[in-house]
């Protein structure tokens, strides 16, 4: 029972086109050994080298958006101080092309700020997304946001299609946010 | 002063400063945690040199294969206060070393120099790039 299971688990995976999927708590020591094992990945079925970077730069901005923006956070000291935070990052393939995804909860009251950035970031051409990236650059950060705007500008900038977005409300108080990027 | 020469990571870039020869590189990939505190130290040292740089040569050189977005606003300040000085009188020059197959930090670099009026900036093509 135990290997019918987890066979069929992985099976509906694989069905999805899925190369990995991480569900849990995500640190940048996961984040770098992800990351790398993505562009081993890749690299070994000859992937085009840019479209390595882009899948990797997209990966990238998604996990450390949810290290530092999940609502969902562990903190404390295990002799040292530790912060984790929990989310979902999967990556696969389908149509051809690569795709990433990346859910976490978010806040409730930070929910119309992110959905605003996103129906901007939706409505720009990539010249567009370029300009406005460009501009960001040169801006002082903004409050209450270890870089937020630039990274999902960045996403945008790697994206073959604009971003996919949805929220599903879990409770008065937060959202299930989930994002999806084709490259 | 001595020179600053901070090992990379596996996340962030090596990084020297022979402040004798006015030459700073950074070399590899950069996507740390917080890019504040990689850069906090390069920005302070570059910060000391050009004050009493007068009309020294200077020379940075970029050679980055990978950079997140937070890096990306770090290098931004870097560049800024690069073109500052050069304004002021010191010359100051960037090379921007990448792959010729990679698009992106060719990109970058052009990005960059754009916002650049008084900086001597070269972008450079190299088979080997990190």
């Amino acid at each position: 029972m135990l290997a019918k299971y987890y066979r069929s688990f992985k099976h509906d995976l694989d069905q999805r086109g899925i190369i990995f999927s991480f569900s849990g708590y995500l640190s940048e020591e996961i984040l770098y050994s992800l990351g790398n094992a993505l562009r081993h990945k890749m690299t070994l079925e000859d992937a085009n080298v840019n479209t390595v970077k882009k899948v990797f730069s997209v990966f990238v901005e998604q996990a450390q958006n949810i290290i530092r923006y999940s609502a969902e956070k562990l903190a404390g000291d295990v002799g040292k101080t530790v912060e984790l935070s929990s989310g979902m990052v999967t990556i696969g393939t389908e149509n051809n092309r690569f795709f990433i995804v990346c859910a976490n909860v978010v806040l409730a009251a930070d929910e119309p700020k992110l959905r605003e950035r996103l129906e901007r970031l939706r409505a720009m051409d990539k010249d567009a997304i370029k300009a406005y990236y460009k501009e960001q650059l040169r801006e002082a950060p903004e409050e209450q946001s270890r870089g937020a705007t630039i990274g999902l500008i960045e996403i945008a900038r790697r994206a073959t299609d604009p971003i996919e977005f949805d929220f599903d409300r879990i409770d008065p108080e937060s959202f299930f946010f989930c994002m999806k990027v084709s490259i | 002063m001595d020179n600053l020469t901070i090992a990379g990571t596996e996340r962030s870039p090596h990084v020297d400063f022979d402040f004798v020869e006015g030459r700073l590189s950074l070399k590899g990939e950069s996507y740390p945690e917080d890019a504040s505190a990689v850069f906090g130290p390069i920005f302070a040292a570059l910060e000391r040199f050009l004050a009493t740089a007068g009309t020294r040569q200077v020379q940075v050189d970029f050679d980055l294969t990978y950079f997140n977005s937070s890096s990306a606003k770090a290098l931004m300040n870097m560049f800024q206060l690069l073109d500052r000085a050069a304004a002021a009188g010191t010359p100051v020059a960037v090379s921007w070393f990448y792959s010729p197959d990679d698009d992106t930090m060719k990109e970058f670099g052009e990005d960059f120099s754009e916002d650049l009026e008084h900086v001597a900036f070269a972008l450079v093509a190299v088979e080997s790039a990190a």
